[in-house]
């Protein structure tokens, strides 16, 4: 993996048992994960007791330093060896890898999901929802006499829903459904090669 | 069911027995035409210059002619009933079948030209599809996702050319989700059929 020159500074300021002893080197841990994974912004994240007797500037550059480790870490889907020859290689203890370890091993799934969902997306169909009218008249037409489906797609984008509406006869329905069905039949053939 | 035609159409429609069978029919086809294209001012005014009558009433002639056409086959009315309606113009027996025969040959035409006036919802019109996996994204690197983008062509009435193209995206379990909902729907027609031939 590679690490710029200040991530490197500050996750060996980290690494150093005279800066971060044994109380605030897992608080810091605690507190970087937390940084990333809660959906609001918090000021006060640094605010903890454990932290407070450190150099505050020292601190944020080790805060910046373990967030973007363990971003790059996910981001590249490091495994163990991988981040445990880094740390070695940045002068951490090996029970201090074992910490970091243990507790990205935990959180790891979670931040997976946050950065997969950054990024450009066509919407999402979450549902689709339907309805059979009988379309008798209309205002230029008398005597219309059929039926017809009134089609609602359910979509999602950034979590903003929005309904795709639109009309179509059984015949259309039909071609709708087929082409679905041959899309269906085209991924479970892929998913047995 | 009776045609009722206004003071002021019969006032319009007056103006054909004044002129030859022939322009009768002439003026028969420039009204399917113009229901189909729109009108065209220089082409009253052509014909009033041949008939040396004033423009106004050729048009007046042949909007009547549109409206009559347009109402008979709005409301799909019988023959009898449309001979019955055109009598009160008092027009001569070979005036009321040449009317007639325009009727008949081409209502389902004006028919499909005035349901296109109606359309005010997208109507489907075709779906695309694509199975794609995802391996990477510019914040995660390994990935293997596998995801279908259909793209969704709708067409909105007026001109049958495609409108509208969305392009949508869904994962392999919601699309066997949709299949199943839309067969529900499919099947929903069937049961139904009995009562929707009550009805008609």
């Amino acid at each position: 993996m590679e690490l710029s020159e200040s991530v490197q500074r500050g996750l060996q300021s980290l690494a150093d048992p005279s800066v971060f002893d044994h109380t605030s080197f897992p608080a810091l841990l605690d507190v970087s994960f937390r940084s990333l994974l809660s959906s609001h912004a918090d000021r006060g994240v640094l605010d903890q007791s454990e932290l407070k007797q450190l150099d505050q500037i020292l601190l944020k550059q080790s805060h910046t330093a373990a967030t973007t480790f363990i971003l790059e870490a996910v981001k590249q889907n490091a495994d163990k060896s991988t981040i445990s020859s880094c740390l070695e290689e940045l002068t951490f203890s090996a029970e201090r890898i074992e910490i970091f370890c243990s507790t990205y091993q935990k959180h790891k799934k979670e931040l997976e999901h946050l950065l997969a969902s950054i990024g450009r997306q066509p919407p999402h169909v979450n549902d689709v929802s339907w309805r059979l009218q009988y379309h008798m008249k209309n205002g230029q037409v008398d005597k219309v006499n059929e039926p017809f489906y009134l089609i609602s797609m359910n979509t999602e984008s950034k979590g903003i829903p929005e309904d795709i509406n639109f009309t179509c006869t059984m015949e259309q329905l039909q071609d709708l459904v087929g082409k679905l069905k041959d899309a269906a039949k085209s991924v479970e053939k892929a998913s047995q090669m | 069911m009776l045609l009722v035609l206004s003071e002021e159409h019969k006032e319009h429609l007056s103006f054909l027995p004044k002129v030859d069978v022939a322009v009768v029919a002439e003026f028969g086809r420039i009204a399917l035409e113009f229901l189909r294209r729109g009108t065209s001012r220089k082409i009253y005014e052509g014909a009033a210059r041949k008939l040396c009558v004033p423009v106004e009433m050729v048009q007046h002639g042949v909007e009547g002619l549109m409206f009559l056409m347009t109402e008979s086959s709005k409301h799909m009315i019988s023959e009898v009933d449309f001979l019955d309606s055109v009598l009160v113009l008092g027009f001569v027996e070979e005036l009321n079948q040449i009317l007639l025969q325009l009727y008949l040959q081409h209502h389902s035409q004006i028919r499909s030209v005035l349901s296109l006036l109606s359309s005010d919802m997208p109507a489907y019109h075709n779906v695309e599809w694509r199975l794609d996996v995802q391996l990477a994204s510019r914040s995660v690197r390994q990935q293997a996702i596998p995801m279908l983008t259909l793209r969704l062509l709708l067409m909105r009435g007026h001109d049958g050319c495609t409108d509208h193209s969305r392009v949508l995206q869904t994962d392999p379990s919601t699309l066997l989700h949709l299949i199943s909902t839309l067969e529900a729907a499919l099947a929903a027609m069937k049961t139904k059929h009995c009562a929707l031939r009550m009805l008609v």
